[in-house]
């Protein structure tokens, strides 16, 4: 059984480095917001399965919990930048792409 | 441990580190930050420091995301350079390497992970670990350590959160006449006419209420399960950023106001501190917690030892809710505390 969970734990991590990617990559800082909250999304997840791994699911659940609670704050605060400032890049990189077109 | 995860998380951490230097822009890196103390607190997690993890998720992931991103705000998201700067940025990068040089060959001195022979599991944690459930009736560890074997520690750093925030809020406070000077100056325009979103609205309002609800939880159950002051304290602090992000600081500050943050992050360093104080008058040592049954004779020490460390915790959790309520308005609103983020 705990040899299932290790494997879910595996999968899931793989699928992490996979949205990984996009924050590494990713052109706009939208698509590195998305990125990182689907990371945190399936932390939580990845913390639980931890839990039954380690047989004390009572204690993981609680850093879940807040994990999951504390997770959209920070995507809340970035949207909330975006709608001040209506720029996705910052300036010097806009600059250059004008450049360059 | 598990080795499987500890090598996909590490390359994880290794390269998200990385990222988040090479980034130039300011805010794509602050949020590949956020990223890096998810994947820390999965680390810790994997370690078995449930309480560590715990911090981490609450300050770092939630909280400190948010200080960054405030900051990015009322500051420029780019990197400039000149000429000066590329010299100092070569001599800076020389260092660094050669610091992380010596960090990596101090490795080597390390003992493995979890060895018995190691000299952090031989001394005082075999004490704190065959006599905490006697002498406290604590079965959490790390509480009883925290809280009363090694309380001055937290006191301290209770005290860093109190000077920290303090120093913040009055470096960007801005004084009445300055503030008039600045309207006179530059009169306020909003031509944005930033609209407020309904859907964040009635979505914080229904979150604030239970996230408060589980940050008094983790606050008082911190002797049973992960967690205590400082995390609730942080999650508490936490509903206060939604809240205020959500509406504007203005309509909290109604509520919680301004007067009433400042003296509870001082009543908090001051519980904390005033016990220990009790303690010495009843004839005990600073801090220690069994002297206080001569006060409440029915408790005797270890009942008197196991509450003393309750009210320890909320005392964190006023002072540490407060500060980092206060160092978000500040930053945030740069000092006028009247809109925020």
């Amino acid at each position: 059984m705990v040899n299932f969970f290790i494997f879910v734990g595996i999968i899931i991590l793989i699928l992490m480095m996979v949205v990984f990617y996009r924050v590494l990559k990713g052109p706009t800082v939208m698509d590195r917001l998305l990125g990182v909250n689907v990371i945190g999304t399936k932390a939580t997840v990845l913390l639980v399965v931890m839990g039954v791994i380690f047989e004390r699911v009572d204690m993981f659940v609680d850093i879940a919990i807040g994990y999951g609670l504390l997770n959209f704050i920070a995507s809340i605060g970035a949207a909330k930048y975006f709608q001040h400032h209506k720029v996705l890049q910052p300036r010097s990189q806009w600059e250059e792409d004008l450049t360059k077109s | 441990m598990i080795w499987q995860f500890d090598i996909l998380l590490l390359t994880l951490v290794v390269v998200c580190g990385f990222v988040s230097l090479w980034i130039k822009d300011l805010m794509g890196a602050v949020i590949v930050f956020g990223a890096y103390s998810f994947l820390m607190c999965l680390v810790w997690t994997g370690m078995g420091a449930v309480d560590v993890a715990f911090t981490e998720a609450a300050v770092g992931a939630g909280v400190s995301t948010i200080f960054f991103i405030a900051t990015v705000f009322h500051t420029s998201r780019t990197i400039r350079y000149n000429k000066w700067d590329l010299s100092t940025k070569f001599f800076s990068s020389i260092i660094c390497i050669l610091m992380g040089f010596f960090l990596m060959v101090a490795i080597g001195d390390f003992p493995a992970w979890g060895d018995a022979l190691s000299p952090v599991n031989n001394n005082v944690a075999k004490y704190y670990l065959e006599n905490s459930m006697e002498e406290t009736k604590v079965p959490n560890v790390v509480t009883s350590v925290l809280a009363d074997y090694r309380a001055f520690d937290t006191m301290f750093e209770t005290g860093v959160v109190f000077v920290a925030s303090l120093v913040i809020f009055t470096l960007l406070l801005q004084s009445d006449g300055r503030k008039k000077l600045m309207k006179s100056a530059f009169q306020k325009v909003s031509f944005l006419n930033v609209s407020e979103s309904l859907i964040i609205r009635k979505a914080c309002g229904l979150m604030v209420p239970f996230m408060q609800l589980f940050a008094l939880y983790v606050v008082v159950h911190g002797h049973y399960s992960p967690g205590g002051g400082f995390q609730g304290g942080v999650i508490l602090g936490a509903s206060l950023i939604l809240l205020s992000m959500a509406y504007d600081i203005k309509k909290v500050f109604a509520r919680f106001h301004m007067k009433f943050m400042i003296k509870s992050l001082a009543v908090g360093v001051l519980i904390f501190a005033g016990i220990g104080l009790i303690c010495l008058i009843l004839g005990g040592n600073f801090l220690d917690y069994s002297a206080l049954s001569k006060l409440f004779p029915s408790m005797g020490s270890i009942k008197s030892r196991y509450n003393a460390m309750l009210w320890v915790e909320v005392g964190v959790a006023l002072t540490v809710m407060s500060g980092m309520f206060a160092i978000y308005t500040s930053l945030s609103s740069n000092g006028k505390f009247e809109e925020g983020l």
